[in-house]
């Protein structure tokens, strides 16, 4: 890209050289000179009229019109001659009616004058008009309006401008054609296509766009495809590379009619269009990783709900069995129902049987399946007998019921995995002092119920309090424990299924780890 | 209540150890056991004679268990408590309403097992069409789907409601007493008390009453009872 300089250099521009002596402006004043731009933004190609300034000022050595100075010049060069004629004459001694030549003489020059400037009048317009008209399809080309080719008749500079002004306008008509083509053309490219698909599509926008013979766009490394070479006469190839973030993905190639040129901005143009579709080839591939991605992590997900389930179905069958079966020798006879191994058979079935439940509502709540099915009961009641299923007898348990009668309104089978996942906590991390107490209490002002549970352990620490109910961690103070049951993540999302709500409650002296259940409740009225 | 003689159960189940075990609970308890190992086999059974309860396991392999239901009750409309893994949380769980009284998943508690046998027993003799009872101009029960349309929208039932509502529905226009509809909405097992009845019917009227307030189809009789009217017949 050129800079106007001080000097404007050479060229061939077709400024008629009008008039002899002082008519030529010799100097441009380039520093107003502005360079028209084409739209690549690219240097100006090179040619023959080609450094016309939209906005330069024809202006002579004086800042007088080209008119006056011509009608000068005609008129001087009418009337000098002239009047070196006569004063030769004069001086020449024919000088003897000295009355008669005078006046003959300065009529003489007025004559001439007059006819110069006729001929001054006559010749500036046949400059001028087809200047103007030159300069009129000019405007409309710089307009964006579609103008023809413009003709002068004649073999001289000005005809030959009007030819340099036609090929500048096709140029540019074309290149804006083909800016707009490619525009349009990008703009259809989108990411699910596929690159393939892509690939093909740009090859084939580019012949259409720059009206190429053929078109290959291979995706390889461009530095594997040799350039080739340009030979006069044969099609002419032409080249872009096509990356993406500066990395290279491909090379375009193609040729087009030998008779076309193919300038400086042609090749920017080529090179837009090629960076494009580097762009669109990138999405395009990173679009499929994201859809295979997605695509595997549904199955994974799938597969692994699917593994669940299968897994607690087949649990259900024989554990059923094995506690019927224990049921039935338990009450063969009172030997065997006091038998404490029959007794612990029996426990642990029923621990397996709770642990398939848990897992079964974890997977359900997984896939969003989840659906509670609310009823009313008794919640102290319910309680007790939760603890009394986990069966943790070297642990004192107190329940202190202040529920007045109120019942609360939840899933009792999900609120059963929720108590047996809290107090079973609290034997686990209940410390060496095992003691698990429990409290109910009505909240009137919002109708609820409370249930709190707490253990005298060492509690929760700051640190884990954050991430309590996070789905995926553990306590950092958690023991090697039998931690399958329901997390508190879990439990948190079944309670809030229900309307209902679990939360830690702050640490407090005498006291452990405190959790609070909160569940809608109805007072029992009065019976109407 | 002294049944004349005793209540007969009808156990579908492929599974030979479960078969052997529960008919042997359920004679110690003091029903009469008949067995089959297949829908087949069922459906034999029920042409020498009907019992009064069918206890279906749903999760037989080979066999589709919720066909089984379904051919058994086009044959004998009689109530069916399946076994199965579907519990009420699971989506598919409202196909079992059209067939089953009530369902419990496996592995399950005997006594509990027990308990529901009985509740369902104890609707004997209601007569209930399988299809939407008209109450009025605003309610319609559908106790078939467990749902209830009031005023153009549908709502749930929950299980108990649904049968609270039998009960009532079985009876329509003459009181139950609190008692009877204790005893027909919750199990022994369950350690329900009068409250439940009460606050659960204060739901319902929530629920399929236009307003709660001013009840004008689940009505109190006080000390006694509830009812249940339809708002047609002004008898």
């Amino acid at each position: 890209m050129t800079t106007p300089d001080g000097s404007a250099p050479e060229s061939g521009a077709a400024s008629a050289d009008v008039g002899a002596g002082e008519g030529t402006a010799e100097r441009r004043r380039a520093g107003t000179a502005e360079r028209r731009r084409e739209d690549t933004g690219g240097r100006a190609g090179e040619g023959p009229a080609d450094r016309t300034g939209k906005g330069h000022r024809t202006a002579g050595r004086l800042g007088l019109s080209f008119r006056v100075l011509l009608t000068v010049g005609l008129i001087v060069a009418a009337v000098v001659p002239l009047a070196i004629f006569g004063s030769i004459l004069m001086l020449a001694g024919l000088y003897t009616n000295g009355r008669v030549v005078v006046p003959l003489l300065i009529a003489a020059i007025v004559g001439a004058a007059f006819f110069g400037l006729l001929a001054a009048a006559f010749a500036a317009t046949a400059l001028t008009a087809p200047l103007r008209y030159i300069a009129a399809a000019v405007e409309r080309v710089a307009a964006g309006e579609h103008s023809p080719p413009i003709h002068l008749a004649g073999d001289d500079e000005l005809a030959r401008l009007a030819e340099s002004h036609n090929r500048i306008a096709a140029e540019s008509q074309r290149r804006n054609r083909e800016l707009g083509a490619l525009l349009t053309a990008v703009a259809t490219y989108t990411p699910a296509q596929g690159v393939k698909a892509l690939a093909a599509l740009a090859e084939k926008d580019a012949c259409h766009i720059y009206s190429l013979i053929d078109c290959r766009l291979a995706l390889v490394d461009p530095a594997t495809v040799p350039i080739e070479e340009s030979i006069p006469g044969d099609p002419r190839p032409v080249r872009a590379d096509v990356s993406a973030g500066g990395e290279p993905l491909g090379v375009l190639t193609g040729h087009l009619p030998a008779t076309r040129g193919w300038e400086r901005a042609d090749q920017d143009l080529l090179d837009l269009f090629s960076s494009e579709v580097g762009m669109a080839l990138r999405n395009a591939e990173l679009f499929g990783q994201i859809e295979s991605q997605n695509a595997r992590l549904v199955e994974l997900d799938a597969a692994k709900d699917e593994f669940l389930r299968g897994v607690s179905h087949n649990l259900q069958s024989p554990l059923t069995s094995i506690r019927a079966y224990v049921d039935q020798l338990r009450a063969g006879s009172e030997e065997a129902a006091r038998d404490r191994r029959l007794q612990i058979v029996a426990e642990q079935a029923d621990r397996l049987t709770r642990l398939v439940r848990q897992l079964l509502t974890v997977t359900r709540l997984e896939a969003g399946a989840l659906r509670p099915e609310v009823e009313v009961f008794a919640v102290g009641p319910r309680v007790r007998r939760a603890w009394e299923a986990l069966n943790a007898t070297e642990v004192a348990f107190e329940l202190r019921d202040a529920g007045r009668g109120w019942l609360a309104v939840a899933d009792p089978d999900q609120l059963d995995q929720v108590l047996w996942a809290l107090l079973d906590n609290a034997v686990k991390y209940g410390g060496r002092d095992g003691r698990v107490e429990v409290d109910v209490r009505t909240d009137d002002t919002s109708d609820r119920l409370n249930v709190t549970i707490a253990d005298h352990g060492p509690g929760v620490s700051e640190a884990d309090r954050k991430r309590l109910f996070k789905r995926f961690t553990r306590g950092a103070s958690q023991g090697s424990g039998e931690g399958t049951g329901l997390g508190l993540y879990v439990s948190r999302q079944l309670l809030r299924a229900m309307d209902g709500e679990l939360r830690l409650e702050p640490a407090r002296e005498g006291i452990g780890a405190a959790f609070t259940l909160s569940l809608p409740g109805e007072p029992p009225g009065d019976g109407d | 209540m002294i049944e004349p003689r005793p209540q007969r159960i009808l156990l579908v189940d492929d599974d030979a150890n479960l078969l052997v075990v529960l008919a042997e609970q359920l004679h110690d308890d003091g029903y009469e056991v008949a067995t089959a190992r297949d829908g087949q086999e069922a459906l034999r059974r029920l042409e020498a004679g009907w019992p009064d309860l069918i206890l279906l396991d749903l999760m037989m392999p080979r066999v589709d268990g919720l066909a089984v239901a379904r051919e058994i009750k086009a044959a004998a409309d009689l109530p069916i408590i399946v076994l199965s893994a579907i519990d009420t949380a699971d989506s598919k769980a409202h196909l079992l309403d059209e067939v089953a009284e009530d369902y419990v998943t496996k592995p399950y508690n005997y006594p509990e097992l027990r308990a529901r046998i009985q509740r369902v027993l104890r609707r004997l003799g209601d007569r209930i069409p399988r299809q939407s009872l008209v109450l009025g101009p605003n309610l319609t029960i559908d106790l078939h789907r467990r749902a209830a349309t009031v005023g153009g929208t549908e709502v749930k039932l929950t299980p108990t409601e649904s049968r609270l509502l039998h009960a009532l529905a079985g009876n329509l226009g003459e009181v139950v007493p609190t008692e009877t509809l204790l005893a027909r909405g919750w199990t022994e097992t369950e350690g329900a008390d009068t409250s439940y009845v009460w606050v659960s019917i204060r739901r319902l009227r929530q629920k399929i009453e236009v307003d709660p307030d001013v009840p004008v189809h689940l009505l109190t009789v006080r000390g006694v009872g509830y009812r249940l009217v339809s708002t047609h017949d002004d008898a």
